[in-house]
């Protein structure tokens, strides 16, 4: 059940709501097992027979977590715990891998190897990437003494609890626990009217804006995938088209997960701030998908880049520390370790080469921000000179090379990919319709740059200034978190000064 | 190793990182109350800060650190 759909708003969200807030006035634990229940009901919803999926690996692992913690308990200083936890996390990585990944291993197989090997096609159950990471994320938690003593009706709350169940963000127990243990036995008006406020927000921006735009831009693809020819323009509209669409699709995703909390009197964290208003792209991935970003970087990259500085430390060699990193501490320390990590992040966006493709770009990327983070400071001595100059500069090369992944991101086969990105570099010539062109008197004019083709006027027209109204909103206006920033709609939210948008200054 | 004495080499070993002399830290400072401080170059701070002391901190405490100040007790600890 998707929450934009009327199943879900009209009937499922005002029962659920209904009931918890009559059973949380009598008792926090039936609230609590209601939450379960309809929890378990809204992810049976889509194929029931996926709860046969999930109850088993919940239960598999909150037994391994309780090992964990008398492991922890017990303070023993054997291996035990590490060999319970590499095998808590091969367990999870398996289920994922089963059921994501191996048609397309299956795929790579016959690739390579040249061969036609059909297997049955299994189908994905819903949230599952967002739920392995989740319940990693725990288990390591748990070996690691952060989380000190849980319930199965905790760790079934904490798995299942469904405004974050099937996109996000990704929870930490320790941030959400708390909170469902103190929930509040009145009725808790506050909370439900920032829950609807947001949930408003989100709605529209899936509803209107990411589905809206997404009627216009889709049939370039389609051309593109159908071997069509893509021009310069008309490939970059499709290019910052799809990126807006898939932008307010998530953004409007995440506004309604942290509203729909709200109605519970949960605050979930922060997943998505303003990214396309980045000036660097290791700022845009702080503010994209920040709890991916978080798992990542606590659960990969920093364990990696760790273990990889001890080394070269035991073996005397250059560390990265200092002022003057040496290139090939550069190369081991960070950009193999990034380009790793994002290699992986590209994975766990989907199955599939052109998703590895998105997510080794964006990890070359990020190690080019890094670099130039080392160089610049020995070429500009003036810091805040630097950030006035450069803060433009930074925003626009960013938001290109975002769109440009993007590209690669929305597919949906290499060819199309490939496609629009040599319309994107001009290969394909440019051209606009011919009747539109023809009208402003420009085909004689403009002929021996700009040539006139039979594409409709009237899309091309729609599709631009679809492009053009959802680019201000998105760079321009303040975003929803901002808007309620006085309520506190996301744990611990503060507005960054260095984050307000250029209307909420003016307005403030 | 007295908490002062460990602040001031910490504060020396940020400030030699990200190349910014106005830093000083305290137990109470926190990882985005210093510009740049990012999430790599906490790593990089933390491994400065092993290399310095002769010390290894746990992977799961790495993660866990709140402040500086958790950062100096777990070394403190460590260092015995």
């Amino acid at each position: 059940m998707l929450f934009n759909t009327y199943e879900f708003l009209f009937v499922f969200l005002p029962v659920t709501l209904a009931v918890f807030l009559v059973l949380q006035m009598l008792s926090r634990r039936l609230a609590l097992g209601w939450l379960i229940v309809a929890s378990l009901l809204f992810y049976a919803y889509w194929r029931p027979i996926n709860v046969l999926i999930i109850l088993p690996s919940i239960l598999i692992n909150f037994l391994l977590a309780r090992v964990l913690l008398r492991l922890g308990e017990t303070n023993s200083t054997s291996n035990i715990g590490n060999i319970v936890l590499g095998a808590g996390i091969a367990f999870n990585l398996s289920i994922l891998g089963y059921f994501k990944y191996l048609n397309f291993f299956q795929t790579m197989l016959n690739d390579v190897a040249g061969t036609d090997f059909v297997m049955t096609y299994v189908i994905l159950p819903l949230g599952i990437s967002f739920i392995t990471f989740q319940i990693i994320a725990f288990l390591i938690d748990v070996h690691g003494r952060r989380i000190e003593s849980f319930t199965l009706r905790d760790f079934c709350l904490f798995v299942l609890f469904f405004p974050q169940l099937i996109a996000g963000p990704i929870v930490h127990y320790r941030e959400m626990m708390p909170q469902f243990q103190n929930i509040s036995r009145r009725l808790d008006i506050e909370g439900i009217s920032v829950g609807l406020t947001l949930l408003s927000f989100g709605l529209f921006k899936k509803v209107v804006l990411a589905d809206g735009i997404s009627m216009h831009v889709s049939p370039i693809y389609t051309l593109a995938s159908d071997g069509g020819n893509i021009s310069l323009i008309t490939a970059w509209i499709a290019a910052i088209g799809f990126t807006l669409q898939i932008y307010f699709d998530f953004s409007g995703y995440s506004d309604m997960a942290a509203g729909l909390a709200r109605f519970f009197g949960v605050r979930l964290p922060l997943n998505f701030d303003s990214p396309l208003k980045a000036k660097s792209i290791i700022d845009f991935w702080a503010r994209w998908h920040v709890t991916l970003t978080r798992f990542l970087t606590a659960y990969l990259f920093n364990p990696m880049v760790l273990w990889l500085s001890r080394r070269r430390m035991k073996k005397r060699l250059a560390g990265m520390a200092g002022r003057k990193p040496n290139v090939e501490a550069f190369f081991s320390l960070l950009a193999a370790p990034t380009i790793f990590t994002m290699f992986i992040s590209g994975l766990w966006h989907g199955a599939g080469y052109l998703f590895i493709m998105w997510g080794l770009l964006h990890g070359l990327y990020l190690t080019i921000n890094h670099a130039w983070r080392l160089i610049v400071p020995r070429l500009w001595k003036d810091k805040d000179k630097y950030h006035l100059f450069m803060a433009p500069i930074g925003f626009f090369i960013t938001f290109v090379a975002v769109v440009f992944a993007m590209v690669i991101f929305r597919g949906p086969t290499p060819d199309a990919a490939i496609e629009m990105l040599s319309g994107m570099v001009g290969l394909n010539g440019i051209s606009l319709p011919h009747n539109l062109m023809e009208p402003l008197g420009l085909v004689s004019i403009m002929e021996p740059i700009i040539h006139a083709d039979g594409s409709s006027a009237k899309e091309f027209v729609f599709a631009s200034v679809w492009v053009f109204v959802l680019t201000a909103i998105a760079l321009l206006l303040p975003n929803s978190f901002e808007l309620t920033a006085a309520y506190e709609p996301v744990i611990g939210y503060k507005i960054r000064n260095d984050h307000k948008s250029v209307l909420y200054r003016f307005l403030t | 190793m007295t908490e002062e004495k460990l602040l001031t080499i910490f504060t020396q070993i940020l400030q030699n990182l990200l190349d910014d002399q106005s830093i000083v830290l305290t137990m109470e400072t926190k990882r985005h109350d210093v510009p740049d401080w990012d999430s790599f170059n906490y790593i990089n701070f933390i491994v400065a800060v092993e290399m310095e002391l002769g010390i290894k901190f746990k992977v799961a405490d790495v993660e866990s650190f709140l402040s500086v100040g958790d950062i100096v007790d777990s070394a403190k600890l460590l260092i015995g």
